[in-house]
């Protein structure tokens, strides 16, 4: 109580800064009065009198400072005397503190940027209760690809026979065109087996789940997710029991799942879904025989069941799959869900990471120079303070203040633009991050970036202060602040920090170097078509509108009619498929006479069905034979395909493919049609350019169930299609002409995907533009971090060797020889750098393989250009330094000693 | 030369208390003046020393004071004891006793009242 009430005083008198000055000086006046006064009486001469009144009173300046320090709170004043003090050096030298502060901030705010973005993806849990014990089931053909889905019938055998897991649940994506919600939309949702919700161990915020009946008996049940309830239903409690149309059939609504309630999606990925139906796998999904491995199966492993026990189970389970196909040559494994979903981005986050940490040791070296340079600098201010009685500990509490100072506005500055940084990446980073939406800056994190880097800034503000604290008084004096013997320790230290930042330099221009390669090796790749001038748009076609593949048919050769009368239109077409969006329908085929290797597993190509002139709008060449034409499309004519020039290759060696023929299906010698093939065309890339390219068969969509002979019937259609339209014009303008003309062919249908095709070539690009826009970034701001390094030892170097300059000049040194001196010292530097950096670069270059397309790790262009780069930034941080030591004048210099 | 000690450190405190409470309201000189009588010249006291002493006190509420005409009707700052001083007071001079009896013992044994 006693305490606080005079720490408010204290305080009180401190803020409104009053002071009992005046008091205090009438009171010593009246005493030394009272004294005098008694002294005089005691028989003392009146100035002796005085002499010993004040001589009994005692020093007062320091009672006032006691006085003082009683009255207000001397810590605190002190603390801000410091503040003031560092501010005002701060000032007083406004290039370092920027230099400082902007260094302390690209680490702080870089390592905080980045490490938020990775903590979100690869270490935050899953948002399933105990989701470690979650895991993912892959098949994979031998000789094909990697791991992949599972095949629909292989979902309900699992499900059936495995022992390991409490469940397993089976799911794909779909996309429906919801009516009876307001308005039209198409919505992205899953089909989900009955067990999804159990295994995931996630309960509706309302309403139920379905049941296993439900999803055996195709019954028209859905869950919808929190927003799709907020946003189409308001939020309201008498949802359940209500029906929303998809794709024209009606399904009763029965639960509302929580918010952020993600299920897994395709290979590795969580994601938001509209709404969960049943996956009731149809007869003809049954029907497939392990040709499309796109049915996920995630499960969840019973208490006690270790994965690789797990991992057996589903390996007895595969045999009794193998027993069914045996050509499939078929393969299981599993994956930890959590491992899954941040695998495909766990290369790029570590390459991320490591930069990250390569700029803040280069940051943390150059503030330690910075420092060190300074501290040099300001010996002589430390001799004389010291020398006019300065305590140490004030000293060091001083210097300790300036580099807190430095290291809060560096870090204030860090934050804040860590902040933006993260808001950035969330808008920027490519989709394919798993779990975006749960970016936001990590402060954890964003604390011990603070914390590391401001002791950094601390340590190395202390260091040279401490030396200078133990320095002979004397010595800095006599020296005149130039550095002599004992500076040359610290030179080589800093020499020391400025190679290895010029090697940490090198190792990041060598990264971004060969990501840079890589990305223009991606721009030069031809993916096979071209781009320039033409518009897509996705059109899906709901089956109960369009119930027969005639009435497809009838709909895209009616719309491309249209679409063909728009002005500057040149070619309509329209596929299954576009390349470059990666989306292929791997099919199953057996070419004509080929003989497959004992260990081979069945030949598969990405499939596109196509109307109209899809070759002609893409450009895609024609090689032999023919493209497609209007006859191929009349009732009964003859089966045709086309091939791609490697499967051309591959399938069809040594003999000529026009004529030769093609089967849906597992082998030649299956129950299926052949079709002849009257055209090669041009390889396209059906995945973004910079991944594994597949072989490409063509088919028009009219042949579809014919294709298929005795299957055709339980195919059913292909109504989702991308239209493709070259124009002579501006491919832009054509968009809004493309919406129009589908809605006059039909108003219910929605047009999405509308962009031109360089759209979406861009897009597919992004991952790679990211990675190496990023990688570059960190490599420039590298270069600069290393470039003042140079600048600063060197510069400090020559202001201390003026002398020794100015004597050499005297004794017959040209200005050139002092300049070359200088500039070789920089090349010393650099060249040291360069060693050293190269050598990390061999170790590690390698971790980069992964991001890289088209380019080896030790690319012999990229090292030499990185090598090349970072000398000449050598030499231009020792330009300006060695333009200085040359124009020293050597007769003032030294009349100036 | 007579040989002076330093006043212990917290000692001026009680030494200002006690003075204000066998005398009553007194000006700073006065308050010195008496503790170097009391203390018979013995204790060496710089006396501009007392004043942070009566600041800090009057802080903590032991002490008021105020300004007063002086013995030649000058403005003198005069202290006076409140209650919570005399409550400081005899706190304190319970421990000191205590403190000293402590020590006092510690002086008058002897090795055989330990065997």
């Amino acid at each position: 109580m006693k305490t606080l009430s005079r720490f408010l005083i204290r305080l009180r008198n401190l803020v409104t800064g009053r002071r009992g000055d005046q008091r205090l000086r009438e009171e010593l006046e009246e005493h030394a009065a009272l004294q005098t006064e008694e002294n005089v009486r005691a028989g003392m001469l009146p100035d002796e009198a005085r002499r010993q009144a004040r001589l009994k009173l005692g020093g007062v300046e320091s009672v006032r400072e006691q006085y003082h320090a009683e009255e207000g709170l001397p810590l605190l004043e002190h603390l801000l005397y410091d503040l003031r003090f560092g501010l005002r050096q701060m000032k007083k030298s406004p290039g370092f503190a920027a230099t400082a502060v902007l260094t302390l901030a690209l680490g702080i705010g870089g390592v905080t940027a980045v490490f938020s973005v990775v903590y979100a993806v690869l270490l935050r849990p899953l948002p399933y209760p105990e989701a470690s014990r979650l895991v993912v089931l892959h098949e994979a053909m031998a000789h094909f690809g990697g791991a992949a889905n599972l095949s629909a019938p292989d979902v309900p055998v699992y499900q059936r026979n495995s022992h390991a897991f409490t469940a397993v649940a089976g799911f794909i994506g779909e996309g429906y065109d919801v009516t009876g919600a307001g308005e039209p939309f198409r919505a992205d949702a899953e089909r989900v087996s009955a067990q999804m919700f159990p295994v995931l161990g996630v309960a509706p915020l309302l309403g139920r789940s379905f049941t296993r009946q439900e999803d055996e008996s195709s019954a028209a049940v859905a869950v919808i997710s929190y927003s799709l309830w907020k946003e189409r239903f308001g939020g309201s409690q008498d949802v359940l029991g209500r029906t929303i149309d998809l794709d024209l059939r009606p399904y009763t609504i029965i639960g509302v799942m929580p918010r952020g309630y993600d299920t897994p999606s395709g290979m590795g990925a969580i994601a938001a879904h509209a709404l969960w139906v049943p996956l009731s796998l149809t007869p003809s999904e049954m029907k497939d025989e392990a040709d499309d491995l796109d049915y996920g199966a995630v499960a969840r492993l019973k208490p006690g069941v270790t994965m690789a026990q797990a991992q057996q189970d589903a390996e007895r389970v595969l045999k009794i799959i193998q027993a069914k196909v045996p050509e499939a040559h078929l393969s299981i494994s599993l994956a930890g869900l959590k491992e899954q979903t941040v695998e495909s981005a766990r290369p790029l986050l570590r390459i991320l990471l490591g930069a990250v940490v390569l700029i803040l040791l280069i940051a943390c070296a150059n503030l330690a120079n910075l420092l060190l340079v300074r501290a040099a600098g300001r010996r002589r201010e430390f001799g004389v303070r010291m020398a006019l009685g300065a305590a140490r500990k004030t000293m060091l509490r001083q210097l300790l203040m300036e580099s807190l100072l430095l290291s809060a506005a560096g870090g204030a500055v860090g934050l804040g633009a860590a902040a933006a940084a993260v808001h950035w990446a969330g808008a920027v980073l490519p989709d394919s991050l798993p779990r975006l939406g749960e970016i936001g800056i990590d402060w954890p994190v964003a604390l011990l970036a603070v914390g590391l880097v401001g002791m950094t800034g601390v340590a190395c503000g202390m260091a040279p202060a401490l030396a200078s604290a133990k320095a002979d008084v004397l010595d800095s004096l006599r020296e005149g602040g130039q550095a002599t013997g004992r500076g040359r320790g610290q030179h080589r230290l800093r020499s020391a920090l400025v190679v290895a930042e010029m090697a940490l330099a090198l190792l990041l221009l060598v990264g971004a170097g060969l990501l840079l390669r890589s990305f223009a090796r991606m721009m030069e790749t031809n993916p096979g078509f071209v781009p320039e001038r033409t518009v897509t748009a996705s059109v899906a076609l709901p089956k109960q509108a369009y119930p027969t593949q005639k009435k497809v048919d009838e709909f895209f050769r009616n719309l491309g009619e249209r679409l063909q009368e728009l002005p500057g239109v040149k070619a309509v077409g329209f596929g299954s498929n576009i390349p470059v969006i990666g989306l292929n329908s791997g099919r199953l085929f057996a070419a004509q006479d080929y003989v497959r290797r004992p260990d081979e597993s069945f030949s598969i190509a990405s499939n596109y069905l196509t109307a109209g002139e899809y070759f002609r709008s893409l450009k895609i060449p024609l090689i032999e034979g023919r493209y497609f034409d209007a006859a191929d499309d009349a009732p009964g004519a003859p089966l045709v395909a086309i091939i791609s020039q490697s499967l051309a290759k591959r399938y069809f060696a040594g003999r000529d493919p026009v004529g030769m023929h093609i089967k849906v299906g597992p082998n030649y010698q299956y129950p299926m049609p052949p079709m002849r093939v009257v055209g090669v065309v041009g390889d396209v890339s059906d995945n973004p350019v910079d991944r594994k390219q597949d072989t490409e068969m063509y088919e028009p969509l009219s042949q579809l169930a014919a294709d298929l002979g005795p299957m055709g019937a339980m195919i059913g259609t292909q109504g989702d299609m991308h239209a493709v339209v070259r124009t002579t014009g501006d491919p832009e303008a054509l968009e809004g002409e493309l919406r129009r003309v589908v809605h006059q062919a039909d108003p219910t249908l929605a047009v999405t995907d509308v962009q031109t095709m360089e759209e979406v070539v861009f897009s597919t690009q992004a991952p790679r533009r990211f990675n190496t826009w990023v990688l570059t970034a960190f490599a420039a701001v590298a270069l600069g971090l290393a470039l003042l390094g140079i600048y600063g030892v060197l510069a400090s170097s020559v202001t201390e060797r003026t002398r020794e300059i100015a004597i050499r000049m005297a004794l017959g040194a040209t200005r050139g020889d002092v300049e070359r001196r200088t500039l070789g010292h920089a090349m010393m530097l650099g060249v040291a750098g360069v060693v050293v950096g190269l050598a990390a670069s061999l170790a590690l270059t390698r971790y980069l393989a992964s991001l890289l397309y088209e380019v080896k790790p030790l690319d012999g262009l990229t090292l030499a250009g990185s090598v090349a780069v970072l000398l000449a930034c050598a030499v231009l941080a020792g330009w300006l330094p060695s333009r200085r030591a040359a124009s020293v004048d050597p007769m003032q210099t030294l009349r100036s000693e | 030369m007579k040989s002076k000690k330093d006043v212990q450190p917290g000692t001026l405190a009680l030494m200002v208390l006690k003075t204000l409470d066998v005398l009553g309201p007194l000006h700073g000189y006065g308050i010195a003046r008496r503790i170097e009588q009391i203390s018979g010249d013995l204790l060496f006291v710089n006396q501009g020393t007392l004043y942070p002493v009566l600041l800090r006190l009057e802080q903590e509420g032991a002490v008021d004071s105020d300004w007063g005409p002086s013995e030649n009707n000058r403005r003198a700052r005069f202290y006076r004891l409140t209650r919570a001083g005399r409550k400081l007071l005899d706190a304190e001079k319970r421990d000191w006793e205590k403190t000293a009896a402590i020590i006092a013992r510690f002086f008058e044994v002897k090795a055989e009242d330990l065997a």
